[in-house]
């Protein structure tokens, strides 16, 4: 029984860090569809400029504030020098944004070399409940996940500019009849996604040593998460699609690597793809 | 002549809509047909059922006595139906030489060289000298041309043509008339045809269908449906 | 970057030509100069060249199954690494020279296999073009995964010796591929036969229905074609041409190791072809090696500045360059030389 807990404790931290790494995808790609294959970049430079915010001086949470925000910019710079032209063409967007990715990569590996980098988290230490123990950073970052996770969809379902953008997705050409602006929203909600990204990758930072491809690590994982969960569904898909994904491999790692777990997943996430096209809770 | 197609209550429903309901359809080899009605009648969804676009809610579809409800889309291509969809849907960026090319290469296409058949479909659909040209250039008329040549290409008898006069020139609609009934004439193909164009269909003389929420309204010569009062208070009250 | 220049650059299908036209005699004549390199030039060239002919032969894989069935496979090098671990397999099972046939034979099955399972898995459901993309990054990850995983088998990242080929021909002797000229003139006509034959299928009847579906897949299943089939057959035959590049490039440079299955190389890939021109198959055969070349030379100086510089450069050729280079160069041979009368038709 208390293995059996401390599994679900495990299970859910894990699942809602990859919640937050994956949500900045699932922003991108159900809102807008691009097929942000440098997602995993975004998250790179989020831990990399939360790292060099620190380096500076500055406070932990400030700098994961403004790493952030800094690759919100970027995202924004990207998306309109390059990625605005081909809202109608996945496979176009696919590529350019695996080219973001190239770009970034070495970028990163010239302004800050190869050679890991490690930032140290706020909370050290443990949290006990009772028996249990818990790692005070994770849980603290698993709780602001949902916590973010679920503002925005509130913001999304319950406030006039969620509504806004909920129907600019669904019909952009009735949605220009009532006078939205369409690229400044399609705009806003690229940039909301990268600064997700960038955040996620800052808060993530303390738990992994940094190199120029940490971010990837995350990548095939949130894409299926989101495909899994349901293209489009914020909140129950993610959640959902990130409890499958990091709870298959948690518990699968218990019985063999983390390295064939991860493969493991990926295959059945394949097989339910193929048979579940719209995901576990998507449908329409 | 002998019967070609046969749909018995034929019904399609979606969630709170029934689209068409109980369609008893029949025609003739080397017979032509039009279906028409108000927007909403359920004619796309009719011939979408044909075509193996879209399984039947219940009902059945027979074509050359056989029974064919369960078939794909491409497996009902290869025995003879064709589609002429409502937006044409062709090559855009291939030549109208290679557009028919591909429907010429068919799986079990019957003797002969393809450069022979692609050359009498040209000439059919009056597009010889566009030969080279990419379909993106050609005019929306020319487009729905095509997509008919398409179906000559494919060996298609049964043609099932969607509103191939929108958009069209009163020119290109007589001319399209024309085609339709040659074809059907000289090659002994079916065709059932949807269309709102009235003087299309008058021209064509051929027995009309008359779709109304789904059902079947009224069957019969162009003339005697004209002048029919229930078909023309629903036209003119829709 | 403008809308106007942008939306210019759409894609354009060129006809497919004969056999013998368009690119088939530049590729005719690039083999005729390979052929006599090694007479002109010595050591490094020729030991190197058979290497970045078979990374061509592996974007050329791609380039089939991108340009002609439009389908994006960030995988490739799973099957490049497989092939090169299963030639090194066989060959381990000491057979003798004339079990080197075997070895290359079930490399390129492995290949061909491995894709034709996966693809026949996929494509039958109908799984969307754009969701098969991050299939096949996934599957070069459990790739590479398995690789890794599996040590006792490939070595895991100590990676595994592979001997260079000696071709047995039974009663007529066996010639041994120590030799790198002798290896040079084992590689090179298996590259030009593999590309001249994938030639021959792009402009036979496979090929022009690959474009078809590529184009409008409804419209092919409109016209009695069941795509899936030819896709799974195109996945095969990519994935195949992969895995026998992959065998003998393992042999050649006597080593295979698991990140020639991963993602990076995976995507490398995607980066040569997209640069040599993914509507040619010699343009992506071209990509491959140049741009190979290009990287490996240019990394021992500058490499984060090259991969960064490819980087852009990739980026720039997906937003005005679809053709690639490929297609540059063959536009403005088409400006330079005199138009035939009737243009290029039925062929």
């Amino acid at each position: 029984m208390q293995t059996v807990v401390s599994v679900l404790f495990d299970v859910t931290l894990i699942t809602m860090v990859l919640a937050l790494a994956a949500f900045g995808l699932a922003i991108i790609y159900g809102l807008v569809g691009v097929i942000n294959l440098g997602h995993g970049a975004m998250l790179t430079l989020g831990a990399y400029f939360t790292w060099a915010g620190i380096d500076a001086g500055l406070p932990f949470f400030i700098a994961v504030g403004v790493a952030g925000v800094g690759v919100g910019i970027v995202g924004i710079a990207f998306e309109h020098l390059v990625i605005r032209h081909f809202y109608d063409r996945p496979f176009d967007t696919l590529l350019l944004t695996w080219g973001f990715f190239l770009v970034s990569t070495e970028v990163v590996k010239i302004v800050f070399g190869t050679s890991f980098r490690n930032v140290t988290g706020p909370f050290p230490g443990a949290i006990d409940i009772g028996i249990y123990s818990l790692p005070a950073y994770r849980t603290f970052v698993a709780a602001l996940s949902a916590a973010i996770i679920i503002a925005t969809a509130l913001v999304f379902f319950k406030t006039s500019l969620g509504i806004r953008i909920r129907a600019l997705i669904q019909n952009r050409e009735m949605a220009s009849l009532l006078g939205l602006n369409i690229a400044a929203t399609y705009k806003l909600v690229f940039a909301f996604g990268a600064f997700m990204a960038g955040l996620a990758g800052g808060l993530i930072a303390p738990m992994l040593s940094i190199d120029p491809y940490i971010g990837n690590v995350y990548l095939v994982r949130s894409f299926f998460v989101v495909i899994v969960g349901g293209v489009g569904q914020l909140l129950a898909g993610t959640l959902l699609g990130s409890f499958f994904i990091g709870g298959a491999e948690t518990i699968i790692a218990l019985f063999s690597s983390q390295v064939v777990a991860q493969a493991a997943v990926f295959f059945i996430a394949i097989v339910i793809l193929r048979f579940r096209p719209l995901g576990l809770v998507g449908g329409r | 002549m002998a019967e070609l197609l046969r749909t018995s209550g034929l019904t399609k429903r979606f969630r709170g809509l029934v689209a068409n309901e109980d369609i008893d359809f029949s025609l003739d080899a080397g017979a032509v047909h039009c279906v028409i009605g108000p927007n909403g009648a359920g004619k796309t969804t009719f011939l979408s059922m044909i075509s193996g676009h879209l399984p039947p809610s219940a009902g059945t579809i027979s074509y050359k006595e056989k029974d064919i409800t369960a078939l794909s889309v491409a497996e009902r291509a290869r025995i003879g139906i064709g589609r002429k969809f409502q937006t044409p849907t062709v090559f855009e960026n291939l030549t109208v030489w290679q557009n028919i090319e591909l429907a010429v290469l068919r799986p079990g296409g019957s003797a002969g060289t393809p450069a022979a058949k692609i050359a009498d479909v040209l000439e059919a659909i009056r597009l010889t000298d566009e030969v080279d040209t990419l379909v993106r250039h050609l005019s929306h008329g020319q487009r729905q041309w095509l997509e008919i040549g398409l179906l000559l290409g494919n060996e298609s008898e049964l043609l099932l043509l969607d509103e191939p006069t929108a958009g069209m020139t009163a020119e290109e609609t007589a001319a399209t008339g024309e085609l339709v009934s040659r074809l059907a004439r000289e090659r002994s193909l079916s065709v059932i045809i949807i269309e709102h164009d009235i003087n299309f269909i008058r021209d064509l003389r051929a027995p009309v269908t008359v779709l109304h929420l789904g059902r079947i309204l009224k069957q019969g010569p162009f003339d005697v449906i004209a002048a029919d009062e229930q078909v023309r208070e629903v036209y003119l009250g829709s | 970057m403008s809308d106007a220049a942008v939306k210019q650059n759409t894609v354009f299908v060129r006809p497919a030509s004969s056999f013998w036209g368009g690119e088939t005699p530049v590729a005719v004549v690039v083999f005729l100069g390979l052929a006599l390199l090694p007479l002109f030039a010595g050591g490094y060239p020729v030991y190197i060249l058979p290497q970045y002919l078979l990374f061509g032969l592996l974007a050329l894989s791609l380039g089939l199954l991108w340009g002609f069935a439009g389908i994006v496979s960030f995988g490739q090098a799973a099957f490049f690494a497989f092939g090169g671990y299963a030639m090194g397999l066989v060959l381990q099972a000491g057979l003798g020279p004339e079990g080197t046939w075997l070895a290359i034979a079930v490399a390129t099955l492995v290949g061909g296999l491995l894709a034709g399972i996966s693809g026949y898995f996929l494509f039958s459901a109908g799984v969307r073009a754009t969701y098969f993309v991050l299939i096949t990054l996934a599957l070069s990850i459990i790739a590479e995964q398995v690789a890794v995983s599996q040590s006792q088998i490939t070595g895991g990242w100590n990676g595994m010796f592979v001997d260079r080929l000696s071709l047995g021909f039974g009663p007529l002797g066996e010639v041994a591929l120590y030799q790198d000229v002798a290896a040079y003139y084992f590689v090179l006509p298996v590259v030009a036969a593999v590309y001249f034959a994938a030639r021959a299928l792009t402009v036979a009847r496979f090929g022009k229905i690959l474009v078809g579906i590529r184009e409008n897949e409804d419209r092919m299943e409109a016209l009695g074609y069941q795509p899936w089939v030819y896709k799974t057959v195109a996945f095969s035959l990519s994935g195949a041409i992969a895995g026998l590049a992959g065998g003998l490039y393992a042999s050649h440079s006597n080593f295979v190791s698991p990140s020639l299955a991963g993602v990076l190389f995976s995507t490398e890939v995607v980066v040569w072809v997209a640069l040599g021109g993914r509507l040619s198959l010699f343009g992506a055969l071209a990509g491959g090696v140049l741009v190979s070349a290009l990287s490996n030379y240019l990394s021992s100086i500058a490499p984060q500045y090259w991969q960064l510089i490819v980087g852009l450069v990739f980026i720039c050729v997906i937003v005005f360059f679809k053709q690639g280079l490929a297609g540059l160069f063959a536009d403005l041979a088409a400006h330079m030389l005199p138009r035939r009368p009737g243009g290029q038709r039925h062929g």
